[in-house]
């Protein structure tokens, strides 16, 4: 009986640790439309500006999932969405055709992906130090394809005219769903999620149990890709032109909202997808919110430590369920 | 039990790869009329700049070798070499004895911060990955914060400075004492020895009565004097320090370190691997003089993508070593 | 467990409670900054009875503020804080407006979004610094009845073209792209009739378009020719086309260019001593080596010229290095094109015969010792800038031409 209580307890405690990233999603979305309110801002308008920033990391990060589930990173990915919309910049500017455009970026986008898990499964090359490597050079060529072919205006773009009737809230939003659908589906519901929370649970264990590593490594990297694509696709339709400097914090604002969505760096069963879409969110929200309190020159810096601050103390919290006795590694 | 090898392979092992770099690099400058050396000043930036890479790979490695991967290590060194700047400047105005102060600032303010990341990283229990991505912001925010975000420039411009880089000697008295330093702490005495037994087996190591805390906490602490020594080097090398970096701009520091850090750990196999690091962080050095000697045909995009490759070809090298032996063999004995 | 939940639970409210605190802290900051704001306008004008009234009028008819969003890309440099100090501190005290500075914008999105924001603050009018996507800017600020003027850089030709005649464009002061060219040939010029043989150059950040047409005015002025080419459009198209200058194309006529180097990375400070073991007598760079290079060049006793502003730095590098050269503007500089904006806010914007917006292109001044440095430094100091208030107010008010506007701005004040 004792027991039995010891156990529900402890699921008790599970459940609303693990439901804290949401309640601070919450908590944060509260507090942007009290601070709005209080500046008298337009809070409609905020809410807009808060979600075409956060999607854009929130696709991304919630394919990158796949990849964090296996206990791996992947810091490239603002890289490959900087090279992606570059290159289907260039296709549309040679074809005039949106749909080529579209499927240009996904197969780059994928194909950056496959390569890096090419590099790391085939090659045995740890994970992090080839995207290290990948993202050196994905930026490297496109700041150089960009450039060369940006001329005096320092970018290349589409006609605005093109991506216009896309850059509205509704059609973002069909897209953040239905591909996070496909994720959830995947990564729940299918025996590939499984086994990547299982390879990142326990590796050893899992290869025992027969499961190819390397396979799976190249499903967790093309459905990575997948959300690379779609995030360069909706760079572009927010802004229609790229700059070398185009989505150059998403790969380490990636880990922060994983992280942040209360996801372990480890991976594993306690992978979630609506871990990036949680933490991605709430970090914008956060953001957003310190700018608008602190809104002095030298502010950036201060609302950036207390970004920190607030970062550390909602990971410190959510990692309760899984702290150990040694330090953690 | 692994097989003693012999001084002649040893030596062998040791000095294969920065002699494969000085053939080729020199080679090429050969082949192509240039001189890497073609000044004295030459020959300071090039020790100055192993001296960076050198010490920022031990950084790096020390941290990650034991589990505790730590993206704020850059970070770490802006800003103490910004509080050392204008800490000394306060003090001495820029006057003489203005750049070992900042030197001893650097070191000490570097020390602590690396300890407050650590005290950070053991109170919170949480992977010191992301302990460190908050305290890479914390920090940066810091120094944006003390800088206004403004390059520090009249502070670490004077004479002193100037003779600190006019002369490689300073730049290798700096690798001889860090390189002594450091081997002494993780060779010599029970703290590094602490620190290998747990960088090989945790669980085992804290069983066996080893207070991992305090060794976490140390390695953290020289992470961070070691960083502040780069923060000094490097405000000497460039004159200024970039006080306006935010949202991670200070981690492409550490990218820098892996090369090394891999090529080290070979040649470690084969000597000492601190030793290692100052023959990868000479080699790296080297490669930085060639592509500064071809700046009109290499492009800097260029030169990312060739450090890029190197690491992978590098690694897919180490990787995959045994494979190449045993096809190596196997040719042989055919 | 219940410890633990409990802690959970103070943690959030803790976490909400500071958010709520620093809302509630910093609306009471900003409430009684605005009113001090307004309350300057009146008791810094009551000297210069004469424009008051025209001014009060044409700053802010209803008595509130106007509110413009400044959008920056730079938040370190020098020239970009002089501007900043400029508009924060001598236009926001002498007139009824308020800045709202953005952070370092970094891409085409985060320039948007900057401006959606300051839409949804109540921001009348947007001043440009930042060119990561100007057709960008223009269309959000189209979209959000936003007035836009470009304080930095210029539109290129075709986009100018596009918009011209949008009523939210108000127009663009600053070095044209010709000005650019202009300012690196006179540089080049002013070293070729010095009678130097030998030079190195430091490119900045090619292929940013403004270093790009600059340093194909180095080398024209040099009387150099760039692959055979000699014409201003000819070599501007390599020079983005090799994404550097080419050593091998470059043609000597009495000078010799010995290197160049471009960019700032682990190389730099390699190439620069490269170039500097070869003597030159004369290192020409288009722009930031007073920031990365003063103490390399000063102690290698190689003279050298920049395009930057007038900044003490500077000056002392004028006055006791080796600086000789100093093409720059002037903090106030940017004054104009805020009366432009101001006018355009009060329903009288100032459009050229046809219509169309503003776009005038302001020159550089040179400084080729410590006297003319002064000359131009201390004319521009905080409280006495060379675009002061009563400058401005003769440009701002309902009854401006676009010529009185244009003379203003073009008229030599040096």
């Amino acid at each position: 009986m004792a027991q039995t209580n010891l156990a529900k307890k402890n699921r008790t405690r599970e459940l609303l640790v693990a439901l804290l990233p949401v309640a601070a999603l919450l908590v944060l979305f509260g507090a942007l439309c009290l601070t709005v309110n209080l500046k008298g801002y337009r809070l409609d308008m905020y809410l807009k500006i808060v979600f075409n920033e956060g999607v854009v990391l929130a696709v991304v990060a919630t394919g990158a999932i796949f990849i964090y589930s296996l206990g791996s990173f992947d810091i490239s990915l603002g890289a490959s969405t900087l090279f992606s919309a570059a290159i289907g910049v260039m296709v549309y500017n040679s074809t005039q055709s949106l749909p080529l455009m579209i499927c240009t970026i996904f197969g780059v986008a994928i194909g950056c992906s496959l390569l890096s898990s090419v590099l790391a499964s085939v090659f045995h090359i740890p994970v992090f130090v080839t995207t290290v490597a990948m993202m050196s050079v994905l930026s490297a060529v496109a700041a150089q394809i960009i450039t060369a072919n940006g001329g005096a205006l320092g970018g290349i773009g589409i006609p605005a005219t093109v991506v216009a009737p896309l850059d509205n809230v509704p059609f973002k939003l069909i897209a953040l769903l239905v591909f996070t659908l496909i994720c959830v589906f995947v990564f729940d519901f299918t025996k590939i999620g499984r086994r990547l929370k299982f390879l990142g649970s326990n590796p050893v264990c899992a290869k025992l149990s027969g499961i190819k590593v390397n396979v799976y490594a190249i499903v967790a990297f093309v459905m990575a890709g997948l959300g690379v694509g779609l995030g360069a696709f909706l760079t572009l339709v927010y802004t229609p032109s790229v700059t070398p400097t185009t989505a150059g914090s998403i790969g380490m604002n990636i880990l922060v909202a994983i992280v942040f969505g209360g996801m372990p760096i480890s991976g594993g069963s306690r992978s979630r997808i609506y871990a990036a879409l949680v933490g991605g969110f709430s970090y914008i929200l956060l953001n957003n919110i310190l700018k608008i309190v602190i809104d002095s020159g030298a502010g950036y810096g201060i609302s950036q430590i207390v970004s920190a601050v607030f970062f550390l103390a909602v990971v410190y919290v959510t990692s309760m369920n899984y702290r150990t006795k040694l330090l953690p590694r | 039990m692994t097989k003693k090898m012999n001084p002649a392979a040893r030596l062998a092992g040791t000095l294969a790869i920065p002699a494969v770099f000085a053939a080729v690099l020199f080679g090429l400058c050969a082949a192509n009329g240039k001189s890497l050396f073609a000044t004295p000043i030459s020959v300071n930036y090039f020790v100055l700049y192993a001296a960076i890479v050198m010490i920022t790979t031990m950084a790096l490695s020390i941290n990650l070798n034991s589990g505790h991967f730590d993206f704020s290590l850059g970070a770490m060194a802006v800003l103490s070499s910004v509080l050392g700047a204008k800490l000394s400047y306060a003090l001495l105005g820029g006057g003489s004895g203005s750049a070992p102060l900042m030197l001893l600032f650097c070191v000490v303010i570097g020390g602590v911060l690396g300890l407050l990341s650590g005290l950070l990283y053991v109170s919170l229990r949480i992977p010191p990955i992301i302990t460190s991505l908050g305290v890479t912001l914390i920090y940066e925010g810091i120094t944006f914060t003390v800088t206004a975000g403004k390059y520090v420039n009249t502070e670490v411009r004077n004479a002193s400075m100037s003779a600190f880089s006019g002369t490689w000697v300073w730049s290798a008295l700096v690798i001889v004492a860090v390189l002594a330093l450091v081997w002494f702490l993780f060779d010599r005495t029970k703290f590094g020895y602490d620190y290998k037994a747990l960088q090989n087996g945790q669980k085992v190591s804290v069983n066996t009565g080893i207070r991992e805390v305090p060794n976490a906490l140390v390695c953290y602490l020289i992470c961070g004097a070691l960083m502040g020594i780069v923060g000094f080097l490097s405000t000497v090398r460039s004159s200024t320090i970039n006080g306006g970096s935010l949202n991670f701009g200070s981690i492409g520091i550490m990218f820098t370190a892996f090369l090394p850090m891999f090529i080290g750990g070979y040649i470690g196999r084969f000597s000492n691997d601190k030793l290692g690091y100052l023959i990868a962080a000479l080699c790296m050095s080297l490669l930085n003089t060639t592509f500064a000697a071809f700046s009109n045909e290499i492009s800097a995009s260029m030169q990312s993508i060739i450090n890029a490759l190197l690491l992978v070809l590098f690694l897919i090298y180490l990787s995959n070593e045994g494979l190449l032996q045993g096809l190596f063999h196997r040719k042989k004995s055919a | 467990m219940k410890k633990n939940i409990i802690k959970l639970l103070s943690l959030l409210l803790a976490a909400a409670m500071i958010l709520c605190v620093f809302a509630g802290c910093s609306d009471g900051k900003t409430e009684a900054t605005d009113p001090k704001t307004s309350d300057n306008a009146p008791a810094d004008t009551k000297t210069q009875a004469d424009t008051q009234a025209e001014t009060e009028e044409a700053a802010a008819p209803s008595g509130e503020p106007i509110k413009i969003g400044v959008l920056v890309a730079d938040v370190s440099g020098e020239e970009a804080l002089g501007f900043r100090s400029y508009y924060e501190n001598y236009i926001a005290k002498n007139y009824n407006v308020s800045f709202v500075y953005t952070e370092q914008l970094e891409d085409a999105a985060a320039e948007k979004s900057a401006i959606e924001k300051f839409a949804a603050q109540g921001c009348q009018a947007i001043l440009s610094f930042s060119s990561a996507d100007r057709a960008t800017q223009l269309d959000t600020c189209i979209q959000n009845k936003l007035y836009y003027a470009v304080a930095s850089g210029m539109l290129d030709d075709a986009q100018f073209e596009t918009y011209k005649t949008s009523e939210y464009f108000v127009g663009q002061i600053g070095p044209s792209m010709d000005t650019e060219y202009e300012a690196g040939f006179a540089m080049g010029k002013y070293f070729a009739d010095k009678g130097v043989k030998t030079v190195a150059m430091y490119g900045a950040f090619i292929p940013n378009p403004m270093h790009v047409y600059r340093a194909a005015g180095v080398l024209a002025g040099l009387g150099m020719t760039y692959g055979g080419a000699s014409e201003k459009d000819a070599i501007v198209g390599q020079i983005f086309a090799d994404q550097g200058v080419d050593l091998s194309k470059v043609g000597a006529n009495g000078v010799e260019l010995v290197g160049y180097f471009q960019g700032f990375g682990d190389t730099t400070f390699d190439e620069l001593y490269g170039l500097l073991g070869q003597n030159p007598d004369a290192f020409l760079s288009v722009g930031m080596a007073t920031t990365f290079f003063t103490d390399a060049l000063n102690g290698a006793g190689v003279e050298f010229s920049d395009i930057d502003s007038f900044t003490s730095a500077n000056g002392k590098a004028m006055t006791e290095g080796k600086l000789v050269y100093l093409a720059g503007k002037y903090s106030s500089s940017i004054g104009p094109i805020f009366a432009a904006l101001v006018n355009a806010v009060n329903g009288h914007p100032v459009r050229d015969a046809e219509g169309n917006a503003l776009s005038i292109s302001q020159d550089y001044l040179v400084a080729t010792d410590a006297a003319s440095f002064d000359k131009y430094s201390t004319a521009d100091q905080g409280e006495s800038p060379i675009f002061s208030k009563d400058v401005l107010d003769t440009v701002i008010g309902d009854s401006v031409s676009y010529d009185s506007f244009v003379a203003l701005v073009t008229e030599d004040r040096g």
